[in-house]
């Protein structure tokens, strides 16, 4: 049993992430281009604000990168730059982005984090209640809440817990971040809706696995209940649920964005989205980089997990 | 019965009861040891229930009554929390398909060492060491740490059994232990079962196949329809059967046919020179010559995956060889070279009625639907069945509808691929009785491919055996 | 004793209760979003400064916004705009997916290959994300919009078929048929569409759903369609301010979207898991 399925999803994983670079990068730089007005002088605004020598910092900077030469030279350059993390500055602020991104990431991964922990507590318990028995009350009820969850989009389940929990009972702060009280609502709305999802999955699996000939024949072997539970149903539901969240990671990863600039929550997403509407290219790219490898890398989390629980992935008969 | 033997497990007029009405009426039966008894009859005879039954596993909709008395306890007046505790401990289950009732995700050894740990009590360190030794007794002890999707059909069968060495039980319920292997595999199953009786186990075997039956010895009891038709030491059953449905049975084995008559040979329809097929760095077969003339029957007999079915597809230009050289008869269209499929639904479209199909295929050749009709009733096959859709009709009237559909392309040369190994054996042998029928008609050249001996054996007038090659053959459940 | 058993599950024919309500659902809300427009004769644009946050059933059947115009009209054109832009969204993902889709499984090989890689790119970043990209050009326009959702979800069609028919293609009754002398025209229209047509249909509903919710998604966070367009997510949004003195208001254009998705996916049976 060596690694070598385990080396080849890494591989596969890597190279989404050049991928998701080279992407990213490509639209950035064309961006770049042909927004309106001249490049280097939006830079020369970004760095040095908007003032009199504006224009002789300009010529600088189209001389220092090199803004002169043919499209294509500029174009690996860029991406260059992009493989030495070196993502510019702020054409709004200033700053260098890759700093603004240090204090953005860590808020975003929190509340993914938050919205994933959420998810698994309401999904799976909900799904193992309908699927222990397929068709009863609580499968029912199960099914009612993924459809009517899975019909509503991220944003107005948003608005309707925020209207819910801090205008009309006041619970919960309506925006902000800091304490578990604000993220709370965020990952609520992003746990639902993954919960919507990973309820029907689990259900499902359970179901299937509650039908399997093996799960039968562990009692015709004479094990407890408890034993045949734990030695055989776990880890055989959970392959499907696990491989599921890779899935997921793509409502995840969606979601944050939409339910940051929701709820005001200083996040990449929320960041993302006001760099698209200032038009303000390196933070684009950086914020969209930023989201990018987050999803690759919950995925390839996930596919380590997979590998871990199924013998069966990637190791030859 | 020469000598009256004690009887461990005794069956006195058991009837399985669904709410719509009555499944298994009036069955008694008993075992002992070294009298192990075998259940024959074929799907929804009742003969799994009566073993339900007896295992106290029956779904929950149905009822058992009657008396089943085993070593003195009568276990249908037991409660279900009774019944589940003589699970593995007294009554032990020989799964049908073992290779879908082990855990996909847990190596086999710790598979068998919970049997020690959880239904024995022991300590971790000597459940582990235990199992090791219950699978070196089956002969797998190198086997532990594989998973069950590393291991062969005849494995997966020879683990189970361990299981039931592993938690004692005195009583082994074997469920069509033979299915999906074949003809080499299974005989190595019914040997190992033969053992167990021998080591002093009781057993009780369900099959449709009558030389598990034959293998084992001992009882055997024939059903049909829910009812125990037939009931006998298996020397004289088998050798003087009673009912009728019984002697169709035994007639319908392959080894019981009348050898065909030789037909004299026409001239060569598909010959091949120097055939070689390799897969991976793997040759499957190298310097394979074969020629097959009009009227023959050449029959290539030899274990899964040994490469039979390529050589097949090959003569028939749906694959390539890696060297070597096919030669048809140029006088002949490619659409007179059919095949005949193992499995008859696959070779059908699933969501296409038959009629919808075959009227098709008799629109693109400008052949009349007459035709159609004629051959539907040479063939014995309902008009009212062309309405179905494949999976509705059963697998020999199916096999029989794709050698209807074969024949309006008045073919010259046949492969018939495994194309009876699927089928019951009296449908298997109405199959090949039509097909022999128009070989002797119409000089048509059959290439068979099969696992079984005695068929090709009684039919072909050349047979060709091939070897397999070593891991490939173990590797393979049939198919 | 037939050891061969029925391999193949008939889909299960007609509409089913689910089905049907969302089949009903959407015969409803499609009326409401053709037959609206033509029929409701205010301007979903015209502002009456006296009827701002006008109650539900007075002068306007569905109240008034903030800027007194109709919500009855607002709301007609909206379910246009959703349902209008997310059928041309599902057509231009749907044709060239089903069509690479049919190629890449019948052909396979570098042909296979080349289209795989395309939609491993596409695929490497989350769809909402590249839309977003693509939205960076301009923001609030119809084209970057459209045209990013369908390059997202034509992936989906292009899998679906490629991966079915390339079942089908290696199962033994097309090998049976290219031997009766069948061509691939017949295997395609009779073999081959017949088993993906559900699929397709079942994915459209999905690829519609998707596009109506991220169009208002998107919309509702200023990087889509801007107002005064009449878009139900940017609707939503202008009229959060007023929840307190109006919140049906706020509740109108949320369940309509609710609605509209929610008759995809019922007639999209769904279940996609």
């Amino acid at each position: 049993m060596t690694g070598r399925g385990m080396k080849n999803f890494l591989v596969l994983r890597l190279l989404q992430a050049g991928i998701v670079a080279v992407v990213v990068g490509a639209l950035c730089f064309v961006l770049m281009r042909v927004l309106p007005g001249d490049a280097a002088m939006r830079i020369a605004a970004g760095r040095y604000g908007p003032d009199a020598r504006i224009t002789d910092a300009a010529a600088k900077i189209r001389i220092e990168l090199g803004l002169d030469r043919p499209l294509a030279v500029q174009f690996f350059e860029w991406l260059g730059s992009l493989a030495r993390f070196d993502l510019g500055h702020s054409l709004v602020t200033g700053s260098p982005v890759a700093h603004e991104l240090q204090v953005q990431l860590g808020a975003s991964v929190w509340l993914a984090a938050a919205a994933l922990l959420l998810s698994l507590l309401i999904g799976p318990i909900v799904g193992l209640l309908g699927g222990l028995k397929p068709g009863g009350t609580a499968d029912r009820m199960g099914l009612f809440g993924a459809v009517t969850f899975r019909a509503v989009p991220p944003f107005v389940l948003g608005l309707v817990l925020m209207l819910v929990f801090s205008r009309q009972l006041g619970w919960l702060p309506p925006a902000g971040f800091g304490s578990p009280r604000e993220i709370l609502l965020p990952a609520l709305t992003l746990a639902l809706g993954l919960a919507a999802i990973s309820s029907r999955v689990t259900r499902n699996a359970v179901a299937a696995v509650a039908r399997a000939p093996y799960f039968a024949f562990a009692r015709y072997k004479g094990l407890p209940e408890a034993v045949v539970v734990r030695r055989h149903g776990l880890r055989n539901a959970a392959i499907p649920v696990v491989s599921y969240l890779g899935l997921q990671a793509i409502y995840l990863i969606e979601g944050v964005v939409v339910v940051e600039s929701l709820f005001a929550y200083p996040g990449i997403g929320h960041a993302l989205v006001h760099a698209i509407i200032e038009r303000d290219v390196p933070m684009v790219q950086g914020t969209a980089l930023t989201m990018g490898l987050m999803f690759v890398a919950i995925a390839a989390a996930v596919d380590l997990l997979t590998y871990w629980l199924d013998p069966r992935m990637g190791k030859n008969a | 019965m020469n000598i009256q033997l004690k009887q461990d497990l005794v069956v006195r007029n058991l009837s399985v009861h669904s709410r719509e009405g009555t499944i298994v009426s009036g069955v008694s039966l008993a075992l002992g040891q070294n009298q192990p008894l075998t259940l024959l009859g074929e799907s929804g005879s009742g003969k799994s229930l009566v073993a339900q039954a007896i295992m106290g596993n029956l779904p929950q909709e149905l009822k058992a009554s009657g008396q089943i008395s085993f070593r003195d306890a009568d276990l249908l007046a037991e409660t279900a929390i009774e019944r589940r505790r003589r699970w593995g401990r007294s009554i032990g289950l020989l799964p049908q398909e073992p290779w879908l009732a082990l855990d996909p995700t847990m190596p086999v050894g710790p598979q068998v060492a919970e049997v020690h740990r959880y239904v024995r009590g022991k300590p971790v360190g000597e459940s582990a060491a235990a199992a090791r030794e219950n699978l070196a007794e089956v002969g797998l002890a190198a086997a532990g740490a594989l998973y069950p999707f590393q291991i062969s059909g005849g494995m997966g069968q020879r683990v189970a059994i361990a299981m039931a060495h592993a938690a004692g039980a005195e009583l082994l319920i074997a469920d069509e232990p033979t299915k999906g292997l074949d003809a080499t595999l299974r005989d190595s199953v019914t040997a190992r079962l033969r053992q167990e009786v021998d080591a002093g186990r009781l057993l009780l075997t369900i099959t449709h196949d009558v030389a598990v039956a034959r293998a084992l010895g001992g009882m055997i009891g024939v059903m049909l329809d829910g009812r125990l038709i037939e009931y006998g030491p298996a020397e004289v059953l088998l050798a003087a059967a009673q009912h009728d449905y019984t002697k169709a049975l035994l007639a319908a084995e392959p080894s019981q046919w009348q050898r065909q008559a030789q037909t004299l040979p026409g001239k060569c329809v598909v010959s091949a020179r120097g055939l070689e097929k390799r897969y991976g760095d793997k040759t499957l077969f190298s310097g394979f010559d074969i020629d097959i003339a009009a009227g023959e029957v050449v029959s290539i007999v030899g274990p899964s995956g040994c490469g039979k079915t390529t050589i097949g597809n090959i003569l028939l230009g749906l694959v390539k060889p890696d060297a070597g050289a096919v030669t048809r008869d140029a006088s002949l269209s490619p659409l007179r070279f059919q095949k005949l499929y193992q499995d008859p639904p696959a070779a059908f479209a699933p969501h296409q009625t038959l009629r919808k199909g075959l009227a098709d295929v008799a629109r693109l050749h400008a052949r009349d639907w007459e035709e159609i009709r004629a051959l539907c009733a040479r063939l014995k096959l309902q008009e009212a069945l062309l309405d179905r859709l494949p999976g509705q009709v059963s697998g020999g009237e199916l096999q029989r509808f794709a050698l209807l559909r074969a024949l309006l392309l008045e073919p010259a040369f046949l492969f018939a691929d495994e194309a009876t190994s699927r089928l019951d054996p009296v449908s298997q042998q109405e199959v090949v009785r039509f097909l022999l029928e128009i070989v002797a008609e119409t000089g048509l050249a059959v290439l068979m491919v099969t696992h079984d001996r005695d068929l090709a054996e009684k039919i072909s007038t050349r047979l060709i055996p091939v070897a397999g090659s070593g891991t490939l053959a173990e590797a393979g459940m049939a198919g | 004793m037939s050891t061969v058993e029925p391999v193949y599950q008939q889909p299960k024919p007609g509409l089913g209760p689910a089905r049907l309500s969302g089949a009903a659902l959407l015969v409803a809300l499609a009326a409401f979003a053709i037959v609206g427009p033509a029929v409701i004769s205010a301007d979903p644009a015209a502002q009456d400064f006296g009827a701002t946050l006008a109650p539900i059933g007075g002068d306007y059947l569905l109240g008034a916004d903030h800027y007194g115009r109709s919500l009855l009209a607002r709301l007609a054109h909206g379910a246009r705009l959703s349902f209008g832009l997310a059928f041309l969204t599902m057509l231009a993902a749907a044709m060239p997916g089903v069509f690479l889709g049919l190629v890449a499984g019948w052909k396979g090989g570098w042909t296979e290959r080349g289209l795989e890689f395309l939609a491993t790119i596409v695929l490497a970043l989350p769809g909402l994300m590249l839309v977003l990209l693509l939205l960076a050009f301009s923001p609030g326009n119809y084209g970057p919009l459209f045209l990013g959702l369908a390059l997202t979800l034509w992936v989906e069609f292009y899998r679906v078929t490629k991966a079915a028919t390339k079942g089908v293609l290696a199962q033994p009754h097309i090998e049976a048929a290219r031997m009766l002398g069948f061509g691939s025209r017949y295997i395609l229209l009779h073999y081959v569409l017949p088993v993906i047509a559900p699929m397709i249909s079942t994915l459209s509903a999905f690829a519609m759903a998707t596009a109506i919710i991220a169009v208002s998604t998107l919309s509702a966070i200023s990087v889509g369609l801007q107002p005064p367009t009449p878009e139900l997510g940017s609707m939503i949004v202008e009229l959060l301010p007023y929840f307190a003195e109006a919140p049906l208001h706020v509740l109108l254009p949320a369940t309509l979207i609710f609605l509209l998705v929610l008759g995809l996916q019922l007639l999209a049976q769904g279940e996609r898991a």
